[in-house]
C-alpha cells in the first residue's frame, strides 16, 4: 500500500504509452455506445475534413485513471480529475500521458498530468490535453460515499 | 451580433434525466477495460477486488461520464446516441472544453444509474484572434437506485463563430 511518505511534490508519475488504433476505437465506441461516426467512418470523416478518424476526447480521461491507479496500485481512490482539450488525436497516432506530483497530504496526493501526442522522431508532436490535475485518496480502493 | 442572445440565456437551468433501464452490469466495466487497454483486476476479479476492500468487481471510473448506456436513446444518421442539448448556433463551429469530473464512489454492477444533466451557466467571450465565442457549461450528476451520489461531471462545450476574427 503507498503511503504519503512515499511520496514528494515533484515526483514524476511514471508516464502511460498508448498507441490508438482503430480497432481500439471502435472497441471503445462499442464499450460506450457511442457510435458518432467521426469516430470510424471514412466517409463521415471525409465529410469532416478531418485527416482520419478522430479520437474520443474522453479516451484521455480513462488513460490519465490508468496512469494512476497502475502506479499506486488498487488500493487508491480517484476522487477528481479535471482536464481541458487541446487538440484532436486520429487514429493510429500514439499518446503519451505524463505526471507530476504538486501536493502530498495526509490522505491524498494531488497530480499535474497532461496526454501528447508522440512523433515519429518519438518527441512530442503536441498537447492532446492539458493542463490535467487529479486529487487522489491514498490506502483506499473506495471513494468517500462507499 | 452577440451570440449570449436572451434565448441562450434562457437555456439556463434547463435539464434531461435518464434512468438505465437496467443494472450496469458487470460486462460493461470489464468491455470498457479492455477497449481502453487497462488490464487492472479490479475490473475483472471479483475475489481481487474483494481482497482489495471493494463488494466485487467495478469499472474504469470515468466510464460512469463516458456511457450512453443508460441515455436508451435511438441511433440517429450521425451515429452518436448520447445526451445532447440539441443546440445549433449557424455560423459557429462546436468544439468540447474539457471536463471536470468527481467520482463518490466505485460502481458496482448492480447500480441503476440516473443521470441528470443540468445547463448551469452560458457565457461569452473572445478568441484572442477576436473570434466572438459562447461557453457552455453543464453538469451531469449520477446517482444509483437509491439517490446515492456516484459521480459528478462538469463540461463545456463551446461554440466559435466562423467570422469575425482577424
Amino acid at each position: 500500500m503507498t503511503t504519503r511518505t512515499d511520496h514528494r511534490a515533484g515526483d514524476a508519475v511514471p508516464p502511460l504509452e498508448r498507441r490508438i488504433g482503430l480497432s481500439d476505437m471502435v472497441a471503445y465506441a462499442g464499450a460506450t455506445w457511442d457510435w458518432y461516426r467521426l469516430h470510424y467512418d471514412p466517409e463521415f470523416v471525409r465529410a469532416a475534413r478531418v485527416p482520419g478518424p478522430v479520437v474520443d476526447g474522453q479516451v484521455f480521461g480513462a488513460l490519465l485513471v490508468e496512469q494512476i491507479q497502475d502506479w499506486l496500485g488498487p488500493r487508491c481512490f480517484v476522487h477528481k480529475l479535471d482536464f481541458t482539450f487541446k487538440a484532436l488525436v486520429f487514429a493510429e497516432e500514439t499518446v503519451r500521458c505524463e505526471g507530476t506530483v504538486v501536493e502530498v497530504g495526509e490522505d491524498h496526493l494531488v497530480l499535474e498530468q497532461r496526454v501528447v501526442v508522440i512523433g515519429p522522431d518519438g518527441g512530442v508532436d503536441r498537447v492532446a490535453a492539458a493542463p490535467a490535475r487529479a486529487r487522489v485518496l491514498l490506502g483506499t480502493a473506495d471513494g468517500p460515499g462507499a | 451580433m452577440s451570440l449570449l442572445t436572451d434565448e441562450v440565456r434562457a437555456l439556463v437551468g434547463r435539464k434531461k434525466v435518464y434512468t438505465a433501464p437496467e443494472e450496469f452490469g458487470a460486462a460493461a466495466g470489464r468491455y470498457f477495460g479492455l477497449a481502453i487497454g487497462d488490464h487492472n483486476r479490479l475490473y475483472s476479479d471479483p475475489e481481487y477486488a474483494r481482497a482489495h476492500g471493494l463488494r466485487g468487481v467495478t469499472a474504469p471510473p470515468t466510464l460512469i461520464c463516458e456511457t450512453n448506456q443508460y441515455a436508451n436513446l435511438p441511433i440517429p444518421p450521425d451515429g452518436y446516441a448520447g445526451h445532447e442539448w440539441g443546440i445549433e448556433i449557424p455560423g459557429t463551429r462546436k468544439v468540447r472544453g474539457g471536463n471536470s469530473y468527481t467520482f463518490h464512489r466505485r460502481i458496482r454492477p448492480e447500480d441503476v444509474v440516473t443521470a441528470t444533466w443540468e445547463i448551469t451557466d452560458v457565457a461569452g467571450k473572445a478568441t484572442r484572434s477576436g473570434a466572438e465565442m459562447l461557453i457552455v457549461s453543464s453538469r451531469a450528476t449520477y446517482t444509483d437506485q437509491d439517490g446515492g451520489l456516484l459521480a459528478e461531471n462538469e463540461e463545456t462545450i463551446i461554440f466559435v463563430a466562423l467570422e469575425g476574427g482577424k
